[in-house]
């Protein structure tokens, strides 16, 4: 059965990446659900809630919010929450309640901004689809919302978008940046006045597909252009790959990692492929989208070599080939430090 | 910035109604990294999705949106691998539930592809199907029928927290709902309320056996589905958490089997009370005059040892705050911070604090202004993991192990453990 997940936990879900997108940004976030959604991201698709504090709340929802759509008890919340916590924007980010019931989050943005006299964005996620999706729609709210202005372009500054936790498996950008040395990474040891400032930079790398939409929207607005990079590849993934020779590849990640690890291998022939979204601009003839564990166990004998998330390899337990494990903190919550 | 929203034992009990900073329902609630385990359980403690697979050998299929199973993955490591798979439900199944044609199908491949047959499935079901207003008994019926194993419901409905069935009393039903009836053994009992077992040394173990109880049966204890079906020939059950109400109103109904309500306390003299008046119900004299000895001794001696010491409990631990808070004023100390959920159950520990320590501040942890909070008042000790986050600074103990203390070894335990945290500092 397509849907039947056997052998691997669900894979991070669209809410996580939203949150993971506004987490540093100093506003008060509110993930529209009963509980339980907050405890997956702060308890485990958010490995910075131990080290560094964000106003990252429960909505608190119970039956009868949900059942008579009492959106103006959420704002009710939200507007005393703003009155005791430095905020400069409130966020608010979907989960399954608010897509069962088809809560108007324009409403909603309006009531907020009218309440509490600050910026509000949402985010539509439901839960249902991946984090990929989450980042991407919260990235491009925050630009949108924020980044109106042609700033004076700083030189050399660089702008990198898709740095979270969930596509880097860092909680700094310290790795990030010793690549780019006036590099800015939006939402990761940065603020909103870094998102506000977007236009200052002379250059945007986008490391997760999540970012590209907010690229071709800051490309449009203030000209910058955009490319594609992963600087955070783990040494000891990237060590056992260089060492292939002759060998027919497979590497599973999010697509901008697939790719910049495909460019370091040489004499083998390389597939990417992803559980996430495929953009078929950045992808090579061969290159996969995986959809469900059948999907995975069906392709994975074509390959002498496979490099992935070892959690993966539950899926394929009679599967013959060497497995290089590449740790993607959004399938097993294994990051880098 | 406001500061953390705290209220005196003394001003709480005065107002006689809580105040909305402290009622989650009321505001945006802060799952702080204090108070994570409680919220949401995962790699510690025993949420719906851990207690629903309490019945040996069986399986979970959670059927919901990815969202609801991601930290599922935390349970892994504690060996829950072979035991948990998922139905991802789509934008498409949580409006019009059509996933639900698709479980049966999923249980009987699961049940087919698995080395052996599970005893049971549990399926678990999310906010969306509350919504739905999905009827789950009729799914597990047509997954027996299609799989021939028996199928029980396990309803994570967190939009449900704070009503009469909230999911962790729900579970609690579940899991016994598979007893059937048989002849009731008049020396036999369960006890019912925690998914882990009381800790081996308990009295309770002891003032059974010296009551004739010759076998006390546990869930957490039961390692086949043989030992599982032993539970359902108890002449009573023992329930030692409220949340085990319901199960056993339950079984009292199903199977006859009758119940009685112990609470943990930490205050020696109703811990006393409370076994005298259980050696009444079950018709034994019970001589527990060696446990509290000893219980008392321990107490007596951390004393002697200290002097007065200044508390702050926290609600992760394994005792009411409060109750915890009211015993700890009561051998001579002070609790100057606790950190709970106040309800009705525990109002009354409250208005019993604002009489012998009317200044003790109570917080509540799920409040948003926690984001802010600073230790103001002095602090010797800390009691509870959540605590423990507020000041690790200071000396304290979790108190929080999944093995349950209770009775007079609960106080012992509690005692031992801070005298060893705070012999590291001496």
């Amino acid at each position: 059965m397509k849907k039947l997940l056997k052998h691997i936990s669900p894979l991070a879900p669209d809410d996580s990446g939203a949150c993971s997108v506004l987490y540093e940004l100093g506003g008060i976030v509110v993930i529209c659900d009963a509980g339980g959604c907050a405890g997956n991201v702060c308890g485990f698709d958010e490995p910075r809630w131990f080290t560094k504090k964000s106003a990252l709340f429960s909505a608190g929802l119970r039956d009868m919010d949900a059942i008579l759509g009492r959106d103006d008890r959420l704002v009710e919340k939200l507007a005393k929450a703003a009155e005791q916590i430095d905020a400069r924007f409130t966020a608010v980010v979907g989960t399954p309640v608010p897509a069962v019931i088809a809560t108007d989050y324009r409403a909603l943005k309006k009531m907020s901004e009218k309440k509490t006299g600050k910026p509000c964005i949402t985010v539509e996620t439901t839960g249902t689809n991946l984090y990929d999706k989450g980042e991407e729609a919260a990235y491009l709210a925050l630009f949108k919302e924020f980044s109106k202005e042609k700033k004076e372009t700083v030189a050399g500054k660089v702008g990198i978008i898709g740095a979270t936790p969930l596509n880097t498996g860092l909680k700094t950008a310290d790795i990030i940046k010793d690549k780019y040395e006036n590099a800015v990474c939006f939402g990761m040891d940065s603020g909103l006045d870094e998102i506000i400032n977007a236009s200052e930079c002379e250059k945007i790398i986008v490391i997760s597909n999540s970012g590209i939409k907010s690229a071709k929207y800051l490309k449009e607005k203030f000209g910058i252009g955009y490319e594609f990079d992963f600087p955070c590849i783990p040494e000891e993934t990237l060590n056992k790959a260089k060492e292939l020779k002759n060998k027919k590849v497979l590497i599973i990640h999010q697509q901008t990692a697939t790719n910049a690890l495909r460019d370091k291998i040489n004499g083998c022939e390389v597939d990417c492929a992803t559980w996430f979204e495929l953009n078929k601009d950045i992808a090579k003839e061969n290159d996969l989208s995986i959809k469900n564990e059948e999907d995975f166990a069906d392709i994975a004998d074509n390959y002498d070599v496979i490099i992935g998330d070892i959690s993966f390899k539950k899926i394929i337990p009679k599967y013959k080939g060497e497995f290089i494990d590449f740790p993607h903190f959004a399938v097993s919550g294994r990051g880098m430090g | 910035m406001s500061e953390a929203f705290y209220i005196t034992a003394k001003e709480l009990a005065a107002r006689g109604d809580i105040p909305e900073e402290l009622v989650s329902s009321k505001h945006l609630i802060y799952s702080s990294p204090a108070t994570l385990d409680f919220n949401s359980p995962g790699a510690k403690g025993f949420g719906v999705k851990r207690a629903g697979l309490a019945i040996p050998g069986s399986v979970m299929l959670l059927v919901a949106p990815g969202c609801c199973g991601r930290n599922t993955a935390l349970l892994n490591e504690l060996g829950y691998s072979e035991r948990f798979f998922y139905l991802l439900l789509d934008d498409t199944d949580i409006v019009t539930g059509r996933h639900l044609t698709k479980i049966p199908k999923a249980v009987k491949e699961l049940c087919e592809e698995l080395d052996c047959t599970p005893t049971a499935v549990m399926i678990c079901i999310t906010c969306v199907d509350a919504l739905l207003g999905t009827d789950m008994e009729r799914v597990c019926r047509k997954c027996e029928e299609t799989a021939g194993v028996p199928t029980v419901p396990a309803y994570m409905y967190a939009l449900t927290r704070e009503k009469r069935l909230p999911p962790m009393a729900a579970v609690r039903k579940s899991v016994y709902s598979l007893l059937k009836k048989q002849k009731r053994i008049s020396n036999e009992c369960n006890i019912l309320g925690h998914f882990a077992p009381l800790f081996d040394e308990c009295e309770l173990y002891d003032i059974l056996k010296s009551a004739g109880i010759k076998k006390v049966h546990e869930l957490s204890r039961c390692t086949t589905f043989g030992e599982y079906e032993e539970l359902s020939r108890a002449n009573f059950n023992l329930v030692i958490n409220p949340e085990a109400r319901y199960a056993a109103q339950d079984m009292e109904k199903n199977l006859g089997i009758p119940f009685i309500e112990l609470n943990r306390f930490y205050r020696l003299d109703k811990i006393r009370n409370q076994y005298r008046l259980f050696g009444q119900a079950i018709g034994a004299e019970i001589d527990d005059t060696k446990f509290y000895d000893e219980a008392k001794k321990t107490v007596e001696g951390f004393g002697n040892k200290y002097g007065s010491l200044t508390f702050a409990v926290g609600e992760c631990v394994n005792a009411d705050s409060f109750e915890l808070s009211l015993a700890l004023v009561e051998y001579g100390h002070k609790v100057s911070e606790i950190y709970g959920t106040v309800g009705e159950r525990n109002f009354v520990f409250i208005k019993k604090l604002a009489e012998v320590s009317p200044e003790t501040r109570i917080f509540s942890n799920l409040s948003p202004t926690m984001l802010n909070y600073e230790k103001k008042t002095e602090i010797d000790a800390v009691i509870g993991v959540d605590a423990l986050y507020y000041h690790n600074d200071i000396k304290g103990v979790e108190f929080n192990d999944e093995k349950q203390p209770f009775g007079y070894l609960a106080v012992k335990l509690l005692f031992e453990r801070l005298d060893k945290a705070l012999e590291g500092e001496r």
